[in-house]
């Protein structure tokens, strides 16, 4: 695009002409350029330079030997010998730097209102200017400077002026830039001015043309082209871009048609000049459809044009020239496409229309025009060449024919002649022949280097494709430009495009195009003498799975690539220089310079193949190992399993197969290769050596060996690879793979060939490792953990672990325990919901101790002791063989639970040697942890005594289980212990104490009668102790303190501590009983005889209790009394109620209910059933008979 | 003319490429026939933008090159078949039909039980329906 004239590729600016008053002529240049559409100003410092407004143009039609048809004369024709052209070179330049559509001539107002001689001066240079613009239709506006804005005017010079001026009014304009207002009305005024008049002079301009171009018929086609393309360009000057597209579009027709009809030029000129002038008229309509933001409208035009002039060839001989010519159309639409907004101006708005117009994607990329300008280009390259290498005379041509330059018209060459005439020297133009035409055209061609312009195009439009992720294209691209760098010979440009091409045909299995590029890559790098690359690309073409046998096409032929045809008999052969070439022997090392190499006899070449390397199918290794799990020293089988692709069998010298186990490497000898001197470095000397008739590997079929090897190491063992060394110095070592988890070779995967297993077992071939685990050697040590029986909560554990030695001694022993729980956090029961956090050990590990006869050497070992709640590692001493070792666990349950508990031993059988391996024993053992007692509690009242506790009727909210106790009264709390465990144990003792001091202040607890403090407790048994308590303080919540038990498993050792247990006691609600209702009665009965029975009601309040009572009759008693009253009980006062009872049956028996109510509280009461009854007995008993008689 | 016509399987890798040229553009033929694999993407992944029904599997013209025209045709499989053509002026119907025939033809070959999908192609019959079918173009 560049290599257009400015004035074509950007858009026509009006320009106008400014005389007089320079220092006014920067602000108001400035003014116009601003505006919108700008203006462009010639600016001449006064109305002496008039002449030179338009020398320029007059110069070159007095100099020019052509006859310039426009200025001169329509009418006159053109001489023959000097035929002209369809555009003047220079006629678009003149009209936008040198022709004004108005000249401003400034005038200060002191001369045309001043002095007389002034304004003469003013008229006599109107009228030359007036002479100079009138026969071009250039406007005139005369622009009066004014000094002051009050200056004043004389009407008559006005008239005056305007008569002389030929102006209208509005175009003698008055400018004032005294003062800043005033002068940018002035500007405004005058842009205004001269863009109406500039807008006038196009259109008239334009008009004038047009209607030479009506009257078609009397035109020549040049001619019509010329009016056309004139018409359009002052269209774009008025900015009236549909006229515009219009007439280019028509100057563009009848040019077309003037292809074949005109005669003017010889025939290669001819059509050079129709070619340049269409390609410069459609480089107006794209850029105008382009701007307009119609793209589809560009893109259909586009086409239209490549369409037309593509069949448009010429002289065949020369064609070079057209694919010129249309590689450029490519270039210069692909960068308007790019250069353009409307590009990026969303591409979807165009979608529905597309589908109508077929034009696909790729035709709205720049990229694809690129790409195509680079093809025609290359065609252009091949079309010199050949030219080239056929002419002699095309080769002779050098630079000679520098005279010929761009003659007047666009397309025209002319030769620059030096003519002496009269006048004196002066250069004139001649026009040429086509021969001389050629011969130039040739000389130019061959400076230019095409190879650069198409790697730079090329890359702009991979850069392009990549972005846009079409890949495909972007590789076609950088394989083209990787082209373009090998035929330049530079093969690291070359290598770097080939290398992004082939992975992506690699990755997509094009066989064909991958072949035709790594033909290439290898050429490559044997130009760069880079042996590794060239022994391995050849190796992947090779292997490629080219199966075609037609081998008719002429491997010379130009159009496949150094790779040669893909075929298999090519396969064959790059196979065979390759092996010649790494696999020869040392005596025939001189004999290999064929092939571009310098190879030293000590050089030797390693391969790498692992499971992404392209190279895979040289040498594929599959490797199972027979068992999963193998013991130590046995031996084990493996199979080796090896697969190529290459065409030709190749016998390999010998193998290495390599573990992670060095000590496990060995090699497969092909007993029919002499043994080379040369020894690996990966497989030591003493190492397991097979030996195998023939090592062969053929096309497509698996060689299986199958061996058996041993490790001594537990642990994983596993194949890393095997190495197959074919010939003294080249080897290739390939990744091990297991059968079970193997890819299929990419490229080979789409064949259709016979597969068969690596293995011949069917189940080794699907699930085969290429790893197995090696067993640890049987431990002899004996690990046994003593336990007796449950845990009790709350008592230190004792775990004896005893490390007995059985054939292995015993160092760096480490014993690790571990606490699990059984139900593993999650079986609790829902009442245990408790907060887990608080106390997330229930069980704990409180120490280890060290076996007590071997203090010495636990000493001496510096024991690690790590101990923490769950978790235990102790060191064991080193022990010989048959000795043991004792240490006692200590475990502490906080609560009931089952745990599991771990130990696990890991030692070193012999000694401390670098390699030998830890030897581990794991134990485990299940204890139950249980709750040795259970200890319940129980309030009783005074017997007899019933205390009216408002509690009890009216339970408060928050103490629904709290048992209540009257205050001040002696109330007996019972403590019992069950033995809950299935073991006998020992009570201490059994007391109560406060928690704090409050509790001993507002309490007075006793111990009870003088039961024994310490007893033997039969799993079952229970134990009971009574303790009184007086509540001294009126509380509802009394801490009663906790009981404290101790107690030891019977039996067990008397030195041993007593383990304590707490139980707390529930909290009590104390108040004071307003009403006290107490029987009195004898403690026993005669049958007929009768007693005194009294109900006191005790009134302990300040007020007058009323209580009912009511007493209900008894079958077996006879009552006296009064059944049912309400008695009123004065304050701190009693009430008593007698009865006389006469007992009519024997045995125990229920007295009569007495029912109290209290009236105050709505309470109502009755004592007890067990406290109101009364044995009867059938007559006096004689114990006391007996008794008084003793007395 | 056709030139070429291919499969193409879901990966993108060829299954069957035949050209109907002299074997010198055979390299060339695979070029725009893997190239036109971009356009191919570009339609099934955005399917608004191209305006083509994805309901059909006929594709269209895929793109234009200098001497030749690239029709796709897509089947329910993702396997593609691509028509590479010298006619500048192709009559839609024309090449659908042509795809309806070749579409028959693929499934014939790969209903074959000793066919293993996924693989190349290599029925002689198929080969020689196809070459039937490109004779047969355009003529009626």
């Amino acid at each position: 695009m560049e290599e257009y004239p400015e004035e074509l590729r950007t858009p026509p600016v009006s320009l106008v002409a400014l005389f007089g008053y320079s220092e006014l002529q920067a602000s108001i240049t400035k003014h116009l350029h601003s505006q919108q559409p700008p203006i462009n100003a010639l600016a001449f410092p006064d109305l002496s330079h008039i002449s030179l407004l338009l020398a320029h143009d007059d110069q070159i039609s007095q100099a020019s030997s052509f006859r310039d048809p426009l200025s001169v004369s329509d009418s006159s024709p053109p001489v023959p010998s000097r035929c002209g052209g369809i555009l003047k070179r220079d006629w678009l330049l003149k009209h936008r730097t040198k022709v004004p559509a108005l000249v401003a001539a400034f005038f200060p107002s002191h001369h045309i209102f001043g002095d007389p001689n002034q304004w003469l001066q003013v008229c006599s240079d109107l009228d030359s200017l007036k002479s100079v613009i009138r026969p071009k239709n250039i406007k005139l506006v005369v622009v009066v400077v004014q000094s002051s804005p009050h200056e004043e005017l004389s009407e008559d010079r006005l008239v005056a002026l305007r008569k002389r001026a030929e102006l209208d009014s509005k175009y003698v304009l008055f400018f004032n830039s005294s003062i800043d207002s005033e002068l940018s009305v002035s500007l405004s005024r005058i842009a205004s001015a001269f863009a109406e008049l500039a807008l006038a002079y196009y259109k008239e301009e334009g008009r004038r043309i047009k209607s030479r171009v009506e009257r078609r018929s009397s035109n020549s086609p040049d001619l019509n082209v010329r009016y056309c393309f004139k018409v359009a360009v002052y269209a774009e000057f008025r900015r009236d871009w549909g006229e515009a597209l219009k007439f280019y579009e028509d100057a563009y027709h009848s040019l077309h048609e003037m292809i074949g009809a005109s005669t003017r030029l010889p025939a290669i000129q001819r059509l050079v000049e129709i070619k340049t002038i269409a390609e410069q008229l459609h480089f107006k309509i794209s850029t105008l459809l382009l701007h307009g933001g119609k793209l589809i409208e560009a893109v259909t035009w586009f086409h239209q044009h490549k369409a037309s002039y593509e069949k448009v060839v010429g002289s065949t001989e020369f064609i070079f020239l057209h694919w010129d010519w249309m590689s450029r159309q490519f270039l210069v639409f692909a960068e308007l496409l790019e250069t353009s907004s409307a590009t990026v101006q969303s591409f979807s708005s165009l979608n529905q229309e597309t589908a109508d117009i077929s034009l696909t994607e790729f035709e709205f990329y720049p990229a694809y025009y690129f790409q195509l300008a680079c093809h025609y280009l290359k065609d252009k390259k091949c079309a010199l060449e050949l030219l080239l290498s056929t002419s002699e005379t095309a080769q002779e041509i050098d630079s000679c024919s520098e005279s010929i330059t761009p003659s007047l018209y666009v397309g025209q060459f002319a030769q620059l002649c030096e003519t002496r005439e009269e006048k004196g020297e002066s250069l004139t133009l001649h026009s040429i022949t086509d021969e001389e035409y050629t011969r130039f055209t040739i000389s130019e061609a061959k400076r230019f280097q095409d190879s650069f312009e198409i790697i730079a195009w090329l890359k702009r439009s991979y850069e392009s494709f990549t972005n846009l992720k079409s890949r495909r294209m972007a590789a076609l691209c950088a394989f083209e430009v990787a082209r373009e760098y090998f035929d330049l010979a530079d093969p690291n440009n070359a290598k770097f495009f080939f290398n992004i091409a082939a992975s992506l045909y690699r990755q997509e299995g094009w066989v064909t195009l991958l072949w035709e590029v790594l033909g290439y890559l290898r050429e490559c790098s044997r130009n760069l003498g880079a042996l590794k690359d060239f022994v391995e690309l050849s190796l992947e073409m090779v292997t490629l799975p080219v199966t075609s046998y037609d081998d008719s096409g002429n491997s010379r032929n130009k159009n496949y690539g150094p790779g040669g045809p893909a075929t298999f008999s090519r396969r064959e052969s790059i196979h065979r220089e390759i092996f010649t070439l790494v696999c020869r022997e040392a005596e025939l090392l001189s004999s290999t310079g064929g092939s571009g190499f310098k190879l030293a006899t000590d050089s030797p070449l390693h391969l790498e193949i692992d499971l992404v390397s392209p190279l895979r199918p040289v040498l594929l290794a599959s490797v199972a190992f027979h068992e999963q799990i193998i013991k130590p020293h046995a031996m084990c089988s493996i199979t080796i399993s090896l697969l190529s692709h290459l065409p030709i069998p190749v016998e390999i010298d010998h193998l290495e197969v390599q573990f992670n186990q060095s000590t496990c490497n060995f090699v497969i000898r092909n007993s029919q290769r002499p043994l080379w001197a040369s020894s690996s470095n990966t497989v030591e000397s003493g190492s397991q050596v097979e030996n195998e008739p023939s090592l062969v590997l053929v096309p497509n079929n698996w060689l299986r060996l199958t061996y058996a090897i041993n490790s001594e190491q537990s642990g994983k063992l596993e194949c890393l690879s095997v190495l197959a060394k074919l010939g003294p110095l080249f080897t290739i070592s390939s990744r091990a793979e297991s059968p079970a988890a193997m890819e299929d070779l990419s490229l080979w995967k789409h064949e259709n060939r016979v597969e068969s297993l690596p293995t011949k077992d069917p189940v080794l071939a699907v699930f085969g490792q290429k790893a197995t685990q090696v067993d640890e050697p049987e431990p002899q040590v004996d690990v046994s953990l003593g336990a007796s029986g449950p845990a009790l909560v709350g008592e230190d554990f004792t775990m004896p672990i005893v490390v007995t030695s059985k054939g292995h001694a015993v160092y760096n022993g480490e014993l690790k325990i571990n606490l699990v729980d059984v139900g593993g956090g999650g079986l609790f029961s829902p009442r245990e919901t408790e907060p887990f956090s608080l106390e997330s050990h229930h069980v704990e590990i409180c120490g280890i101790d060290g076996a007590e006869g071997n203090d010495e050497s636990e000493s001496e070992t510096g024991n690690i002791k790590k101990i923490q709640q769950s978790f235990g590692l102790v060191s064991v001493p080193d022990l010989k063989e048959g000795e043991s070792w004792t240490c006692k666990l200590e475990i502490k349950w906080h609560r009931p639970k089952p745990v599991m508990l771990f130990v696990s031993l890991g030692y070193l059988p012999h000694g401390s040697e670098a390699n030998t391996q830890k030897v581990h024993i794991h134990k485990s053992l299940q204890i139950e942890g249980k709750m040795p007692l259970l200890i319940s509690n129980r309030f009783m009242l005074p017997y007899r005594r019933d205390h009216l506790l408002l509690n009890r009727i009216k339970p408060a909210p928050d103490s629904e289980d709290m048992s209540s106790l009257p205050l001040n009264e002696k109330s007996v709390l019972v403590v019992s212990a069950k033995n809950c465990s299935e073991i006998a144990l020992k009570l201490v003792s059994m007391s109560i104490k406060f928690d704090d001091e409050q509790g001993e202040t507002s309490c007075l607890i006793q111990q009870g009668g003088d039961s024994p403090s310490s007893a033997n407790l039969a799993p079952g048994e229970e134990f009971k102790k009574v303790f009184t308590v007086i509540p001294t303080t009126r509380t509802s919540k009394l801490g009663l303190g906790s009981v404290h038990l101790k107690w030891r498993r019977q039996g067990g050792n008397i030195t041993e501590a007593c383990v304590s247990t707490k139980h707390k006691l529930p909290e009590v609600n104390v108040e004071a009983s307003p009403l006290v209702m107490s029987l009195n009665c004898p403690p026993y009965a005669i049958l007929g005889e009768p007693f005194t029975c009294a109900v006191r009601i005790c009134n302990q309040t300040q007020l007058l209790q009323e209580a009912k009572f009511a007493m209900a009759d008894a079958q077996s008693f006879v009552l006296s009394g009064s059944h049912s009253n309400t008695v009123s009980v004065l304050p701190k006062s009693e009430h008593v109620l007698s009865y006389k009872l006469v007992p009519l049956t024997c045995g125990e028996q229920q007295l009569p209910k007495i029912t109290l109510t209290s009236v105050r509280y709505s309470a109502e009461f009755q004592p007890s059933a067990v406290a109101s009854s009364v044995f009867v007995f059938p007559s006096a008993p004689h114990a006391e008979k007996a008794n008084s008689a003793a007395k | 003319m056709i030139v070429c016509v291919a499969v193409v399987g879901h990966q993108n890798n060829p299954l069957y490429i035949q050209s109907f040229t002299d074997a010198d553009d055979a390299l060339k033929l695979h070029h725009i026939v893997h190239c036109s694999l971009d356009v191919i993407e570009e339609r099934v992944n955005n399917p608004k933008k191209s305006g083509t029904t994805l309901n059909e599997a006929f594709l269209g013209l895929l793109y234009p090159t200098v001497n030749y025209k690239v029709y796709g045709y897509l089947t329910n499989t993702k396997v593609k078949f691509i028509l590479v053509t010298t006619d500048l002026d192709v009559r839609d119907t024309d090449v659908r039909s042509f795809f309806r025939k070749f579409h028959a033809a693929y499934v014939d070959a790969v209903s074959n039980p000793f066919h293993v999908p996924g693989k190349k192609i290599t029925s002689r019959t198929f080969a020689q329906t196809v070459s039937n079918i490109v004779g047969s173009y355009g003529l009626n």
